[in-house]
């Protein structure tokens, strides 16, 4: 004890003054300027995270007054072996498959119109950027007046040129794919956004090089945007794909997961066992599922990104 | 002090000055919950966002105010918040407010988690109220809502449509019977037959229209074939779905059938759908709650003002005419601190002077039988067009002696929610009749075992 004590002193003693003596109440400064912050976090998201995964090993229904009790496995049992559930994982992975592919292509290609700039590219990249300040609920409102089949501008247009009035909503087969162009129609400015970020950014020195090497413009986009815009497009894929899992405010205001259930995506699932039915804890754990899935998701999508390059 | 650490020292009076601003900030979102005036009683309460919700918000609540001295802050609320609103804040026992509009069919949920205060000793005049209208305000013998307004189905039919003599003289010579308003779902399907395609003042018709889309819209419009034709979905004590038997594939399938002569993309039609419809003269008839008739003959946004009339559900097989019953009541929480006066307020609202009031002034159809008979009501006429602008009531007190509601259990918006899956399913030919009830059957019953 007595040597240890010594010999810890004659540490101190061989540093050069300041240096270790400020680190502590340094450390300690950072933490105290950060606690605030990880406190409110730790109780709006870590702490209703971490509940919600208690509550999904409940039986809980919020308007039955009766207490939660343990049941162990019970709600994932009763979700892996619900039809409605492994339809809504249908549903949501053909949305957020084709929703996000379609995007990616169509913005990568007006990315590469605009990139280079023409007379009113401004105003155009101004008019591109509007559906996505709207609130989806809005779009939501719009898209189900501009579709509806005997009023709505749409069928109006389409009934204009000789086409047959068609009900984008109330149909099973065209329900699904109207609410991916929907969609796409209100997100892809977003990938825009940042496709054409990063495009202004390769150095011109590159594409010049190329030029001389030979190269024509499809073996330029190829072989020296695509690598270089490897990580912006991982970056803004990823972000559309976390929001185009959690689609739910659209399906509200459009379907409502109808017609039958041809919409009926994971998050809307969730909110119909939640908040209609109130059964909180199978819906804590249909949320489980989901944020499992969206991981799995994400997870892979990186490992290639990552792999590739 | 060097000049990092000067430096550093600002950084933090500066972090320190964001976490303040952010404090306030956040203290500042709290006062989103109701706040009480200092010294001055004050209920809160959520109402929907209907006329009969507005006309409490405008006009009762300040005359409530102005007569006792206290405050209702009416915060108008849509349906499915409502609800959401409702099992949140009596999951946590919060007293934020003191009463709710609620429909009907949240009663035995909410009665059975014994979150509503029971109301039997606080109304005074029972006898007055249409028996029905308390009926579904009552679960485990306890008056838990005091109604504020009913919608029995109705059958709408364009009366200008029915009164014109070449469609009259077309009628009978293409069916050889007299155009008559249909008092059974037979004539009735015949009529709808016949109006689908015709034009009439310009406009192309559809047979029909009603609440079609998938969420509760088909399964209040299918309720009323069901109950006219003797379906009852389940057994008497809620136990077992009854879907698939004669009276209810009956109805299903003529309902089905009826689908086909309503307008293009009826399987999304809601109640404004419908309303938009007959204000445009585009359908011959209508199956609608009784109140929506103020819409039509509204002259900034209707072509068919004073048009529209109706009738009681047309009768099934069986001579039995029954109409799904929407109806709203007032119900105070058991958590509020202010029950006793909370329960004042709510029945104040439906005092017989008010119950006239609030149907005066657009909102909703009365739950009094004396109301009905009011000359305020009775003998109101539409301005340039002479038509009794309350001319529904009569047919409306005629549908509530055989309305029914709504399967009463404590797990009706979860049975509305899996068959309108399925009558979506029936109605797109995506499933048979039998096949989509059969698959109804199964999946409530697996509900009801949960």
């Amino acid at each position: 004890m007595t040597t240890t004590l010594t010999e810890s002193r004659a540490r101190k003693a061989i540093r050069p003054s300041g240096a270790p003596k400020g680190r502590r109440p340094k450390k300690l400064g950072r933490y105290l300027a950060m606690s605030p912050g990880l406190l409110f976090l730790a109780a709006i998201s870590i702490y209703p995270t971490l509940y919600s995964l208690v509550v999904s090993f409940m039986r809980w229904n919020l308007s039955s007054g009766e207490a939660a009790r343990f049941v162990g496995l019970d709600n994932f049992v009763g979700l892996l072996t619900d039809g409605l559930f492994w339809n809504s994982v249908r549903v949501t992975l053909v949305f957020v498959f084709f929703s996000v592919l379609i995007e990616l292509v169509l913005t990568f290609g007006l990315a590469l119109l605009f990139f280079r700039g023409f007379p009113g590219d401004k105003l155009l990249r101004a008019l591109i950027m509007m559906p996505m300040l709207c609130a989806p609920v809005v779009v939501g409102l719009l898209a189900r007046f501009s579709l509806e089949p005997t009023y709505g501008i749409v069928n109006q247009l389409m009934r204009s040129i000789g086409l047959p009035t068609t009900e984008f909503l109330g149909n099973v087969d065209l329900a699904l794919p109207t609410l991916i162009a929907i969609d796409v129609w209100q997100w892809s400015p977003f990938l825009f956004l940042i496709l054409l970020a990063a495009m202004q950014g390769i150095p011109e020195e590159v594409i010049e090089a190329s030029k001389i090497d030979g190269a024509s413009w499809p073996r330029i986009i190829w072989h020296q945007f695509l690598p270089l815009l490897r990580y912006p497009i991982l970056v803004g894929v990823l972000l559309r794909l976390i929001d185009s899992f959690r689609v739910y405010d659209i399906v509200y205001m459009t379907t409502r997961g109808g017609p039958v259930d041809a919409t009926s995506t994971m998050s809307w699932q969730i909110y119909n066992v939640g908040f209609r039915a109130f059964n909180i804890s199978y819906a804590a754990a249909f949320s489980w599922l989901l944020l499992l899935l969206v991981l799995l998701a994400v997870n892979s999508l990186i490992r290639r990104m990552v792999a590739r390059s | 002090m060097k000049d990092s650490q000067k430096r550093t020292a600002k950084l933090r009076i500066g972090a320190l000055g964001v976490i303040t601003a952010a404090a306030v900030a956040l203290s500042g979102c709290a006062a989103g919950a109701p706040q009480a005036d200092s010294g001055q009683k004050t209920l809160n309460a959520i109402f929907l966002p209907a006329d009969w919700g507005k006309v409490v918000q405008e006009k009762l609540a300040p005359e409530y105010e102005k007569e006792t001295g206290v405050k209702v802050n009416v915060e108008l609320v849509g349906r499915d918040a409502i609800h959401e609103k409702m099992a949140t804040l009596f999951a946590g026992q919060d007293s934020s407010y003191d009463i709710f509009n609620v429909d009907y069919n949240w009663i035995p949920e909410f009665g059975k988690g014994g979150h509503l205060v029971p109301l039997d000793n606080a109304l005074p005049d029972k006898e007055d109220f249409l028996p029905l209208s308390l009926k579904v305000a009552t679960w485990d013998n306890k008056l838990l809502g005091i109604p504020q307004t009913v919608h029995p189905a109705t059958l709408w039919y364009n009366g200008a449509l029915y009164n014109d003599q070449t469609m009259k003289d077309q009628y009978q010579a293409a069916t050889g019977t007299a155009l008559t308003v249909p008092k059974t779902m037979d004539e009735w399907l015949t009529q709808v037959k016949f109006f689908n395609g015709k034009t009439f003042k310009g406009q192309k018709l559809s047979g029909w229209a009603a609440q079609a889309a998938k969420g509760f819209g088909n399964v209040h419009t299918w309720l009323s074939f069901a109950y006219s034709y003797g379906c009852k979905p389940f057994n008497d004590d809620f136990t077992k779905s009854t879907l698939t038997t004669s009276e209810c594939i009956g109805a299903t399938e003529r309902w089905s059938e009826m689908m086909k002569y309503m307008p293009a993309g009826a399987n999304d039609f809601t109640y404004d759908s419908v309303t938009t419809a007959a204000q445009q003269g585009s359908i011959a008839t209508a199956i609608q709650w009784s109140w929506g008739q103020f819409a039509t003959d509204n002259p900034s946004a209707s072509k068919t003002v004073g048009d529209w009339q109706m009738t009681t559900i047309p009768a099934g097989p069986t001579g039995l005419s029954s109409a799904h019953l929407a109806e709203w009541v007032i119900s105070v929480s058991k958590y509020s601190k202010n029950t006793e006066e909370a329960t004042k307020f709510a029945v104040w609202l439906e005092s017989k002077k008010n119950d006239v009031l609030q149907a005066a002034n657009g909102g909703g159809d009365p739950v009094r039988a004396s109301s009905y008979s009011a000359p305020t009501l009775t003998e109101q006429k539409l301005e340039g067009n002479g038509a009794a602008r309350f001319r529904r009531l009569p047919v409306t007190l005629e549908a509530m002696k055989t309305a029914q509601p709504r399967p009463f259990f404590p797990g009706e918006e979860t049975w509305e929610t899996t068959l309108s899956t399925e009558l979506s399913a029936i109605s797109l030919g995506q499933r048979g009749v039998q096949e989509g009830l059969s698959r109804a059957d199964e999946a409530v019953d697996k509900n009801l075992s949960q």
